[in-house]
């Protein structure tokens, strides 16, 4: 509130101070007792402001530096100059000049139709950008970006660090901008289309700053700047000369209201931009390749993007789809999964080459597009201090990371764990199931339980465990396909003559469904000492089937 | 011992296999015939062991099932090391038996399958396997097995302190091989013979009838 006591010099001569001005000319719905609430606001803020004045032209990819190119618009019938590139403007393009002019004055010039949905597009990428910097991005106007920084600044290490991370990044993708930082959001954006680097912390340091801008930088309607002129008045510090009534009538309020907001003698309250929860971007290529090289540079961009992304929501995907287009051949899409949920750009990167080795693209490449799949919530685990060196020098990489890999080298069916199953078949004994990462104790019999060495168990035991086959002498090695053994003299015939040392096990289940056994059991040896588990059909004789080997 | 004897074994261009007592402890095998004749009273761990035989289930499982039962039932520190519990199984002739594993103590929770389309995927994924440390043991069934390949899975075991086991035919004996310890399966007239082949640290020798 100490700002608010300080009436402006300017304003003085009006008797009224500025909050009962304000209730009483633009009839805000100020409460009763708004200059405590309003001292009360807690924290301090800072905005940053960006500012993209070649935008339109950037959107469109007429930002190269030899060609001349100009954007129009075609407003009312008539074709006008928006926005010209270096090289236009060298050979004295300007903006607001007629397309026909233009190409007079320079013939190779390209003109390029504005696109108010790629700026659109290119702003909102640029929210999302700006997301990892804070948690408060506003997009303000078309080509205005505003960060709010104060709560940024001890983990970005200061204001001038988080500044040169900003510009670096923002010159890395080839844009125009200019940046101002002011303790109001207008003042800031003021600052910026102002295109001076300028820097204000404090309220008091706003009046002086924001004095000598010029009209334009207001972004007001021409009718009122023209006027403005007209009595002479040709910057901000002007305006706030004016008596406030007179200024309002004359104006209208919403001028007066905007010049409050900006000095920071009023609230100024934004909505915060969110972008949608799933990324999708796309990458044009400048022309169609082919080189893996170069596709994977372009796809790392991307992962970028969407770790950027995805940092500014604390998410992470399991999944991640590439879609690579060309323009010969129908879109190939390849589809990255990982088996546990991440956003780290190393990790989808390794994933996709293990992949995209193994990809042929029919047509050389001139788009990509990166889709998310379904984010979660990242679950952040809890670690132990790194007190210890392990003694695992070699352990680099998680468990689940380990089997991502195989499993996106060899394929996905490839690699899988086994479990139980409760059941008498012995083929339907078990399962594939897919890799859980992380490990459970051991909660099954232990050797010394089991006593089916101690020749055959009492069957009562099968009903307390979860299978008979815990108790009953099973093989290490099933068949995956039964395999039926020639009879020589009456005795089956695997490597040799099996002589039976044991059995018959009679398993008769299953008759509920459409694959019902009735098979007795024998453990077999041949004359190589192997051991093996054959059976035969009940009422069937002398047709042997081997089911398993003893190994 | 004379001392003449004694002169000749100080004299430094002398090297004695069996002397060298830098050889680790090795994981018990569960027989204890065979324990005997294994250098570090066990299976070398952190090495690659290979086990030559002529065909599948002359015992070759049942020889390493304690050993595998007991790795995978140790309990893994939380957090640090969290990882090396995989016994990953590379290209099993067959499929490994559930209830069978669990009847010799096997945790399947721990327990990983890879069934690779090619020699060339077996053995890169068993390369990863290993050096990757998350794996207690990596079992590896091959044909394509040669000298270079074997040294590659020695280092690699070495690297991520892990079990390498390759099972190759009897016809690879007399190819040479980096394996710690080549031990080969015989059918033996009571039950199955092991003979050592090579063993760092150890000798050769034969074990009549290891399960008995």
């Amino acid at each position: 509130m100490v700002v608010r006591r300080r009436k402006p010099a300017a304003l003085q001569e009006v008797t009224a101070t500025p909050d009962e001005l304000v209730q009483q000319r633009l009839s805000l719905p100020l409460p009763e007792q708004s200059p405590p609430a309003l001292s009360t606001i807690p924290a301090r803020r800072l905005w940053l402001c960006i500012h993209f004045p070649a935008l339109p032209l950037e959107a469109l990819n007429g930002d190269s530096p030899s060609a001349a190119h100009a954007v129009f618009s075609g407003e009312q019938g008539v074709r006008q100059v928006l926005l010209a590139s270096k090289a236009a403007q060298a050979a004295g393009i300007a903006p607001r000049m007629p397309v026909n002019a233009a190409l007079a004055l320079q013939p190779e010039l390209q003109l390029l139709e504005r696109s108010p949905r790629k700026e659109q597009a290119l702003i909102r990428q640029l929210a999302a950008w700006a997301e990892q910097f804070t948690s408060f991005v506003c997009i303000e106007s078309a080509c205005v970006l505003l960060l709010e920084i104060a709560g940024s600044l001890r983990l970005f290490g200061g204001l001038r660090e988080l500044r040169q991370r900003i510009t670096a990044d923002l010159e890395h993708k080839g844009l125009t901008s200019s940046l101002a930082i002011a303790p109001t959001p207008l003042a800031a954006t003021w600052l910026a289309r102002s295109r001076r680097r300028v820097c204000i912390q404090a309220l008091q340091n706003l009046t002086g700053a924001l004095s000598p801008l010029s009209l334009q930088c207001l972004d007001w309607p021409e009718s009122v700047t023209d006027s403005l002129k007209g009595m002479g008045i040709s910057c901000i510090g002007d305006c706030l000369r004016l008596p406030r009534q007179g200024f309002a009538k004359r104006f209208g309020s919403a001028r007066l209201l905007q010049l409050d907001r900006a000095m920071g003698r009023l609230p100024d309250p934004r909505s915060n931009f969110r972008t949608p929860q799933r990324f999708c971007a796309e990458f044009e290529l400048s022309q169609e390749q082919s080189d893996g090289e170069l596709i994977l540079n372009a796809c790392e961009q991307l992962l970028q993007e969407m770790s950027c992304f995805l940092l500014a929501r604390q998410l992470v995907v399991q999944r991640v789809q590439f879609s690579f287009f060309s323009l010969q051949a129908p879109v190939t899409h390849l589809i990255v999964g990982s088996s546990e949920a991440g956003r780290a750009v190393c990790r989808w990167l390794e994933l996709l080459k293990i992949r995209f080795e193994r990809l042929t693209l029919a047509a050389p490449v001139i788009s990509i597009r990166l889709r998310g799949g379904r984010p979660a919530a990242l679950e952040a685990e809890n670690r132990p201090l790194p007190f210890r060196k392990t003694d695992r020098g070699g352990q680099s990489i998680s468990p689940a990371h380990l089997v991502e890999q195989l499993s996106a080298r060899i394929g996905d069916e490839a690699v899988h764990a086994i479990n139980l199953v409760a059941e008498h078949r012995p083929q339907y004994a078990w399962g594939r199931v897919g890799v859980k990462p992380g490990f459970h104790a051991m909660d099954m019999a232990t050797p010394s339980q089991v006593p089916w060495n101690r020749g055959l168990a009492p069957l009562l035991f099968a009903d307390l465990q979860k299978t008979n086959s815990l108790l009953l002498r099973r093989p290490l090695w099933m068949l995956p396909d039964l395999k039926k053994l020639p009879v020589v003299d009456g005795k089956p015939v695997y490597q040799g003559v099996l002589e039976l040392l044991s059995g018959p096990e009679r398993i008769e289940t299953g008759w509920w469904d459409d694959n019902g056994v009735a098979r007795d059991y024998y453990v077999a040896v041949n004359s190589l000492g192997v051991h093996l588990w054959i059976y035969k059909n009940r009422g069937e004789k002398n047709q042997w089937f081997l089911h398993g080997i003893f190994g | 011992m004379n001392d003449a004897l004694r002169k000749i074994l100080q004299n430094p261009r002398v090297w004695r296999g069996q002397g060298q007592s830098q050889q680790q402890r090795g994981l018990t095998s569960g027989y204890p015939k065979l324990d005997r004749h294994l250098p570090g009273g066990g299976w070398p761990l952190q090495a690659l062991t290979e086990i030559l035989l002529e065909h599948y289930g002359t015992g070759e499982l049942q020889l390493l099932m304690p050993a595998l039962a007991r790795l995978s039932r140790k309990q893994l520190s939380p957090g640090v090391s969290a990882g090396a519990g995989w016994i990953t199984w590379i290209n099993p002739p067959f499929d490994p038996y559930p209830p069978a594993l669990l009847q010799w103590g096997v945790n399947l929770s721990r327990v990983l399958m890879v069934r690779p389309k090619s020699n060339r995927e077996a053995l890169w994924a068993a390369e990863q396997a290993l050096s990757s440390g998350n794996c207690a043991a990596v079992l590896l069934w091959s044909d394509a097995l040669d000298d270079a390949a074997s040294r590659r899975l020695q280092l690699a075991a070495e690297a991520g302190s892990s079990w390498a086991i390759a099972f190759r035919s009897s016809r690879a004996r007399a190819q040479s091989s980096a394996a710690a310890l080549r031990i080969e399966l015989l059918a033996g007239s009571t039950g199955t013979d092991i003979g050592i082949l090579k063993s760092r640290g150890g000798r050769p020798a034969i074990v009549r009838d290891y399960a008995g």
